[in-house]
């Protein structure tokens, strides 16, 4: 019996295992986490927060490498791209609010945007963050893909500015409803300008969750800080060089 | 003969693909691989996701794409969202140096620095929300 071709494609057979497992884990997991938060109210039983860990300790448990998980379930990370696009419809189905409140829309990413910058610079300069790693964390509040642009341009790591920002989406979104609960704030726009400008795509989605009107100015909200920042970026590298 | 049955075609499948989630999904996935394209080749640094969004926002606006055809792919997407962000948190595992001194330094930053920026942004827009806004007598979102 001739084996050549068993072994010929056996790197091609293990991809579509690796893939098969880990998607299944990822998805699985997700799914028995929403199930349990539903029943179980707390704010570590959100998926996004008790999925990654229970995935982390399982990769360290198997001696898999990063690299190798990753592999299998970069289709999933990609699924982001057509998620901001399906953004497009709640923001259409709201056009009036961009139209009647352009003014209160841009002073909120203007000075959100700034502010995240800033605290960002100062905070990591404070507890003595080196250079590089402190450029990736300041573009952390947009969304991924325009973070990375903004940090390789700035002269961060884009990989690293990637984690930083699914961190603070993960924090803004958990805990950006207590914050909010806290403060004295009279309109919905307040609310959903701060979960867009804060944590991204993650807190647009908890703030759909939360209110499909809150939502929609968070995915605005969200969309015009990452052009915004984008525009910002060339002025910011001279800043800082 | 041939036409009218062309349309009723074209009808029929409208109506089923304003109620198939799998073929919106589709959809959505197909503007966001060719705004992928258009973003790479006009070199850009605006992310195909946003071309996308943007794109999908003048056909509906102009009225060349009805709602209907994608709001039930787009409410999966949305309500979805979070199990895409999953996948990079196990990212840490190939920084060792996160698991000490340097990722705790790093997680405070990410928490006050978030937190400032909420509350910081909530307060300003709802100042400007009924400063700026004052004279406009809609208040439908209150």
């Amino acid at each position: 019996m001739n084996f050549d071709l068993f072994f010929t494609y056996r790197p091609l057979l293990m991809a579509a295992e690796v893939t098969l497992i880990w998607s299944f884990l990822t998805i699985g997991l997700y799914w028995l986490s929403k199930f349990f938060h539903r029943r179980y109210k707390r704010w570590w039983t959100a998926p996004i927060v008790i999925t990654p860990i229970i995935l982390i300790i399982i990769t360290i448990l198997s001696h898999t490498n990063y690299n190798v998980y990753i592999s299998g379930t970069h289709w999933l990370l990609a699924l982001l791209g057509p998620a901001t696009v399906a953004f497009a419809v709640p923001i259409y189905r709201r056009r009036s609010i961009i139209v009647m409140y352009w003014r209160t829309l841009g002073i909120g990413v203007i000075f959100g945007s700034v502010l995240s910058i800033a605290s960002a610079w100062l905070l990591a300069s404070l507890v003595g963050i080196d250079s590089t790693l402190r450029l990736s964390l300041l573009p952390r509040s947009i969304s991924t893909p325009f973070a990375m642009v903004i940090s390789g341009e700035i002269g961060g790591t884009p990989e690293l500015t990637a984690l930083f920002v699914v961190l603070t989406g993960i924090f803004g979104a958990s805990f950006g409803q207590l914050v909010l609960y806290w403060l004295p704030l009279k309109s919905k726009m307040s609310r959903g300008a701060s979960f867009g400008i804060a944590a991204h795509v993650a807190g647009s989605s908890k703030a759909y969750e939360l209110d499909s009107e809150i939502g929609t100015i968070a995915a605005l909200v969200m969309v015009l800080t990452g052009i915004f920042n984008v525009l910002l970026a060339p002025v910011l590298e001279m800043i800082l060089a | 003969m041939l036409p009218h049955t062309f349309k009723k075609t074209f009808i029929l499948f409208k109506r089923k693909f304003h109620r198939s989630r799998i073929l919106q999904i589709g959809l959505l996935s197909i503007f966001w691989l060719v705004a992928q394209e258009i973003s790479l080749l006009s070199h850009l640094p605006i992310p195909g996701g946003v071309i996308g969004l943007l794109l999908v926002l003048m056909l509906l606006y102009f009225h060349i794409l009805s709602i209907r055809s994608l709001a039930l792919g787009a409410e999966w997407f949305l309500a979805e969202m979070l199990l895409f962000f999953i996948p990079a948190v196990p990212a840490v595992l190939n920084h060792q140096e996160f698991f000490g001194w340097t990722g705790l330094k790093i997680l405070a930053i990410i928490i006050l620095g978030t937190t400032i920026v909420i509350i910081g942004t909530a307060f300003i827009v709802d100042f400007s929300f009924y400063k700026v806004e004052k004279h406009s007598k809609n208040k439908n979102i209150q």
